[in-house]
């Protein structure tokens, strides 16, 4: 294989397809919303007064719109070597290759409440290559316990080989 | 705010300045322990300036500036955003929107992008996020 080749092996195609579901162990918790958007800073009263949530048309305070997408709560794993206890496809990437985000896409149903227990699913919907960059595409579905669904989130991973020395 | 909103609209800008307890305040919010927000030995080991803000945040600014602007009745139905560059603890992010379009069933698109008071490779601010949108509806 060429430097310039894209680093596409079967081994790691095989992965696209693949799926995996997290549920919560517990409900969210109005203490997880409220440390959330005290966390990022906003202080939308909606977030943490029933009063101000009800006004605004909501059966009780919500999370955050993105709040869903931005945390791994829902999950109970181990951390990795990083640190990180949220979901990762271990895939077959090249020596050396590190990860950054790429991007987010949400699509928002319905609102997140205290007593909502998520039920989290990832699909491998893609991989591909550019410039010996490996692109990797998931689509994350959330739904409630009923399996109502909340949120999608289309999350992109790219794959960075090492710098040539 | 809520009634009639049109392309060219501009949004206030949401600033922020993203310190180290920022950091460490999202990445336990989110449950996201990854060293690279607050470890500095294995940060200089990786010949990063300093904590990386986690890219994920940024949503969070994004639908924040679109809910303040809109007000109680905002509903987000979809958005997404691209990560552009690294932004590091101490860094000041500036949000900036303005409406693209408006469909004929009241969805409202605003067109956003997140810059930091750090210079980017084009010596203007460093774009930390490009090509985001955000669609939203206004209950009645």
């Amino acid at each position: 294989m060429s430097d310039l080749e894209a680093p596409l092996t079967p081994e790691l195609l095989s992965w696209v397809g693949r799926t995996v579901t997290y549920a919560a162990p517990e409900p969210v918790g109005a203490a997880a919303i409220r440390y959330f958007a005290r966390a990022v800073g906003d202080d939308n009263p909606i977030y943490t007064d029933a009063v101000a949530a009800r006004a605004a048309g909501y059966r009780d305070v919500v999370a955050p719109p993105t709040w869903i997408a931005e945390t791994v709560q829902y999950m109970d794993a181990g951390r990795d070597a990083d640190g990180y206890a949220g979901h990762t496809w271990p895939l077959p990437v090249p020596e050396g290759y590190r990860t950054v985000r790429g991007g987010n896409t949400y699509e928002l149903f319905g609102p997140v409440h205290p007593d909502t227990r998520l039920v989290v699913t990832w699909e491998l919907e893609s991989i591909t290559a550019k410039r010996r960059m490996i692109f990797c595409e998931s689509l994350v579905t959330y739904t409630d316990a009923d399996g109502a669904v909340l949120a999608t989130n289309r999350d992109s991973i790219i794959y960075v080989p090492p710098v040539a020395s | 705010m809520t009634g009639s909103w049109a392309p060219g609209d501009e949004l206030p800008d949401l600033v922020r300045t993203l310190t180290l307890v920022d950091l460490v305040a999202y990445a336990g919010a989110t449950w996201d322990w990854n060293r690279l927000h607050y470890d500095g030995v294995e940060i200089a080991e990786r010949g990063l300036p300093g904590p990386v803000v986690d890219g994920q945040m940024f949503g969070a600014l994004l639908a924040e500036q679109v809910q303040d602007h809109v007000g109680p009745s905002c509903r987000i139905r979809r958005m997404g955003f691209r990560y552009n560059a690294m932004v590091f603890a101490g860094e000041t992010v500036t949000v900036r929107g303005e409406v693209e379009s408006v469909s004929h069933d009241g969805v409202v698109r605003v067109a956003q992008h997140i810059a930091t008071d750090v210079a980017g490779p084009d010596g203007g601010p460093k774009v930390a996020v490009t090509g985001a949108w955000c669609e939203f509806e206004v209950l009645p």
